[in-house]
């Protein structure tokens, strides 16, 4: 791996190759380019995830021209890619990938050390959707309010997401949200984002590890994402064609399958 | 383009949250939680997310102002603190060590607090010390 990134940095292949480092036992994100060649052995991959597509759109936003390489450390990471890709955040003739996501530990199981009053009141986030089928409304809505008025409106999940990238965002729209208010308001900051997450997400879990509040924002996401697959079949972060949702452009793209 | 992170200490509250700050060209740009720091887990608050915004704010005071005439006035560090000392001299010598109180914080290191009670316990002469967090 690191013979490669040298490689490919002497070249002149790519400008600039984000991948991890390990500095005094933290695995963190770090920009490897010709500057700091001698530092290429310290490259590494690891299990702590960032994500490593969303320091890569910042750079390409600034510098449009710059080659960038990225480390593959998990599979979401390629999807990640596709889906900056479709929405034109990020050039794909100028990113070139080293995939190791094959090596790479798989994420911890969630819902470690969760307490008792969480599966009372609340949602574990070791449920997935099918698990809440046989569920009924008067039993989900109010465990869907006691997550949501947990939230600390820290905006993590939307600062943390690959595939966030608006400018301006809807969760601080006042007309949407309204301000100044702490939880904000249920459920609709959190459908707001959750209804943005269609088409979009790929499931990649960030938005849950860096919840405080712990909320299982996966297992929301998942649910729009499964919606989106059976109306739409679009396969988010495997297609590479715009999502259904998309308003830009000439045409218009919503069309559900026909029934 | 110089891209590189760089991980501290939230320097909000006193719980110690790491954080990754993402710098571009020197300049700040970003915060991301530290994920393998034990204190925060990889997650942060708001306060914390933010902290690249109040860095780079144009409202930041870099330099000590002196009130004078019922006005802040923009001043050199050496001069502040002589004028600082000088207040404290007429204060004590007037009201005696007691008038004056220090109040340290949270959001200073363990050897800054140190140095505060010791300050106003060996220099000013007080035990009037107390914590930003009782005010």
């Amino acid at each position: 791996m690191q013979a490669q990134v040298s490689q490919w940095l002497e070249e002149g292949k790519i400008d600039i190759f984000i991948g991890y480092k390990n500095l005094d036992g933290h695995i963190i994100p770090h920009c490897f380019s010709s500057d700091n060649l001698n530092e290429i052995k310290d490259l590494r991959s690891g299990r702590e995830h960032y994500a490593l597509e969303k320091v890569a759109t910042r750079i390409a936003a600034q510098d449009p021209d710059l080659k960038i390489g990225l480390l593959l450390a998990r599979k979401c990471n390629q999807q990640a890619l596709n889906v900056l890709y479709v929405w034109n955040q990020l050039d794909p003739e100028r990113i070139e990938i080293i995939d190791d996501s094959n090596n790479a530990a798989e994420s911890p199981e969630p819902g470690e050390g969760e307490l008792p009053f969480k599966k009372l009141m609340g949602l574990s986030k070791t449920l997935i959707p099918e698990d809440l089928e046989g569920l009924s409304q008067a039993e989900l809505f109010p465990r869907w309010m006691y997550e949501f008025s947990k939230c600390l409106k820290c905006y993590g999940c939307r600062n943390i997401c690959p595939v966030c990238f608006c400018k301006e965002c809807s969760l601080e729209h006042k007309e949407l949200v309204g301000p100044g208010m702490l939880p904000p308001e249920i459920p609709i900051f959190h459908l707001v984002r959750a209804s943005h997450m269609a088409g979009r997400c790929i499931d990649c879990g960030l938005c849950e590890e860096a919840c405080p509040a712990d909320i299982p924002l996966r297992l929301l996401y998942r649910k729009v994402g499964e919606i989106v697959n059976d109306l739409f079949t679009y396969e988010t972060g495997e297609s590479h064609e715009l999502s259904p949702f998309s308003m830009l452009g000439d045409k218009v793209t919503l069309e559900p399958k026909p029934i | 383009m110089d891209c590189k992170f760089v991980p501290s200490v939230c320097p909000y509250c006193g719980t110690g949250c790491g954080v990754l700050f993402e710098v571009v060209d020197g300049k700040l740009v970003g915060t991301l939680p530290l994920k393998s720091h034990p204190v925060n887990q990889g997650k942060l608050c708001i306060k914390g997310w933010n902290i690249h915004e109040f860095v780079n704010s144009f409202l930041r005071l870099k330099q000590p102002l002196i009130k004078m005439f019922g006005r802040f006035v923009k001043a050199e560090w050496d001069e502040t603190i002589d004028f600082a000392a000088e207040r404290f001299k007429e204060i004590i010598e007037e009201h005696g060590p007691d008038s004056v109180g220090v109040l340290v914080s949270a959001k200073t290191t363990n050897e800054e607090n140190y140095l505060g009670q010791k300050f106003a316990r060996a220099v000013i002469g007080t035990n009037n010390v107390d914590h930003c967090a009782r005010l």
